[in-house]
């Protein structure tokens, strides 16, 4: 299969089930708002090391959040509900509720809920104040810049991790250059979060390494350096490769991230470049989630 | 299906106690064993069909007509469905409400929505005193629920309320939020004297400065309160009745108390040009 002359590999991405929940931080303006996403989503890029991914979803209109003020949609995925429960109230606290004039409330209001303010609501020292608005209770917590109000807990949901596909060029700069094109076309998709840094992992790994000690190592068959002494993947003109990694809500919009990630780059065609396009296949040990890229494209 | 409509055919002389016409109570029945109940009216238990006529079938629904300030202890314990009464209402409208919609086209006695616990009571016109507070004897009030007032409310609008929301589009008697636990009520016009008396915790918003404030609550100054930018975007969007909270920015004059109980309660003065933008 070809697109704009890029060859699709027969293959498929493999993911794996996560437990995800949706967070809306507001604050005096979109700046400040953005300011306390980037703090909270900081080192959550790879479940591996970082205990879980996170990511901005999308911006809010004024009239999409609860106080009415601008947001943010942000998304915080993680293997168990536990470690949901010790990542969101660590990162809001030391994120969110550190941020000047900013405010957090739960994204999903229904199923399992985790804590939020249940938990920051100490840092009030008694002096915290509950209140319960239409079945939905938040606390107030004075701090130095007014009130931060934080709902008391937020939903998990199930969701899928590790959603990919691996883009083949000849040089970084023709990689990351459609890459950063498929990165703005799936921040697009309701759902979905690319957690990497910039949407995309200049070091794709895969399941194991030589080492016991850890869980994921080097993708040596789709690394350039290593081409003549493993049995690379790469052919002779492909010189560097990016992964985008895709966490979603559900296999529908995994499928549709993809969809439009792969044809954004597909769309500079190989004279800029790309020279194939493949995907994370770890032959089943990763997960039961296949994307086959075939299938999705057609 | 139509609404189970109870039309007063007198005026009652005694006061009659219509606790048993709730969606709860009715459920299951034909109309010949609603005919048949037996209210209390007066001293005397009389059959529902000598005072009232009915008409249509779903018990879900309820809506009395005609109805008249006689009519005591309305949607008494009720869990779910609506009740819409047309004229006035007596006492202990909604007491123990647990659920479901209660409104008034009227005007509603003392005691409205006493030791509620959930739902809605609507009131097209005046409550009267104690709204939404407990029983003498008990340690709280209501406990959850929203009590809607479009007229005035008397004396002790929440008194001793635990949890929940009362707005009040006219004016509040004196002592409003007293001996409050928690809660939040709400008055868009003057409120009385010695607000929040007694008040633990719990929030009173004033649109209008009252005239007298206790000398046990302390001024915090003039803030912009978070919590009322949120509260007002969450009422707002709660339907067309609460669209005159889209006004209401979140500067206000805060003071705290009832210092005299070593309270945690806050009275917020909203200023009066206080326009979202």
């Amino acid at each position: 299969m070809e697109i704009n002359g890029i060859f699709i590999d027969d293959t498929f991405a493999e993911a794996f089930p996560m437990k995800a929940t949706r967070i809306i931080i507001t604050a005096m303006n979109l700046k400040w708002a953005h300011k306390a996403a980037n703090a909270l989503r900081g080192f959550a890029s790879s479940v591996i090391a970082c205990g879980c991914e996170a990511d901005i979803e999308r911006e809010l209109l004024p009239s999409e959040t609860p106080d009415g003020r601008p947001g943010i949609s942000l998304m915080i995925f993680a293997m168990s509900t536990k470690d949901l429960e010790k990542q969101v109230p660590t990162r809001v606290g030391q994120s969110v509720m550190t941020t000047a004039t900013t405010s957090c409330y739960a994204g999903i209001l229904d199923g399992k809920q985790i804590a939020m303010g249940k938990s920051l609501r100490f840092f009030g020292d008694g002096y915290q104040i509950s209140k319960v608005i239409n079945g939905r209770r938040f606390w107030r917590i004075p701090v130095m810049h007014g009130e931060f109000i934080c709902e008391d807990t937020t939903g998990v949901t199930n969701a899928i991790g590790g959603g990919n596909f691996l883009v083949l060029a000849k040089t970084a700069r023709h990689a990351l250059t459609a890459c950063e094109k498929a990165v703005d076309e799936i921040n697009k998709i309701p759902g979905v979060i690319t957690a990497f840094p910039g949407g995309m992992v200049g070091s794709g790994s895969k399941v194991g390494s030589k080492y016991n000690f850890l869980p994921a190592s080097t993708n040596e068959v789709y690394c350039p350096t290593l081409k003549g002494q493993v049995n690379s993947e790469l052919s002779e003109e492909i010189g560097s490769v990016l992964e985008i990694v895709i966490d979603g809500l559900d296999e529908e919009s995994i499928n549709e991230a993809m969809r439009v990630g792969i044809k954004a780059v597909c769309s500079f065609g190989p004279k800029k470049g790309i020279c194939r396009i493949s995907a994370g296949n770890y032959g089943g040990e990763l997960g039961p989630y296949h994307f086959h890229l075939r299938k999705i494209l057609k | 299906m139509n609404p189970l409509i109870f039309t007063l055919k007198i005026q009652p002389e005694f006061i009659l106690d219509v606790a048993q016409l709730t969606p709860d109570n009715l459920a299951g029945l034909n109309k010949t064993e609603i005919k048949s109940l037996k209210l209390p009216y007066g001293k005397n238990m009389v059959p529902l069909d000598t005072l009232f006529s009915v008409t249509g079938t779903d018990s879900n629904n309820i809506q009395i007509n005609r109805s008249c300030e006689k009519l005591v202890a309305v949607g008494r314990y009720m869990t779910h469905g609506t009740i819409n009464v047309n004229g006035n209402v007596g006492k202990i409208l909604g007491s123990y409400l647990h659920g479901g919609t209660i409104t008034i086209n009227g005007n509603a006695g003392s005691w409205v929505g006493n030791n509620m616990s959930g739902g809605r009571i609507d009131i097209n016109g005046n409550a009267g005193d104690h709204v939404g507070a407990g029983k003498p004897g008990d340690t709280f009030g209501m406990t959850d629920g929203i009590i809607k007032i479009t007229g005035s409310a008397g004396d002790r609008v929440g008194d001793r309320m635990r949890r929940g929301m009362i707005i009040i589009y006219g004016k509040a008697g004196d002592y409003c939020g007293s001996r409050m636990h928690a809660g939040t009520i709400i008055v868009l016009d003057k409120a009385g004297k010695n607000s929040g008396a007694g008040m633990r915790r719990g929030t009173i918003i004033l649109a209008k400065k009252p005239s007298h404030i206790a000398a046990t609550f302390k001024s915090n100054g003039n803030l912009k309160i978070q919590f009322l930018r949120l509260l007002f975007t969450q009422l707002s969007n709660m339907g067309n009745e609460f669209s005159i909270f889209k006004e209401f920015g979140p500067e206000a004059h805060r003071l705290s108390g009832d210092l005299a109980r070593n309270g945690k309660g806050e009275i917020l003065i909203l200023h009066t040009l206080n326009l979202r933008n």
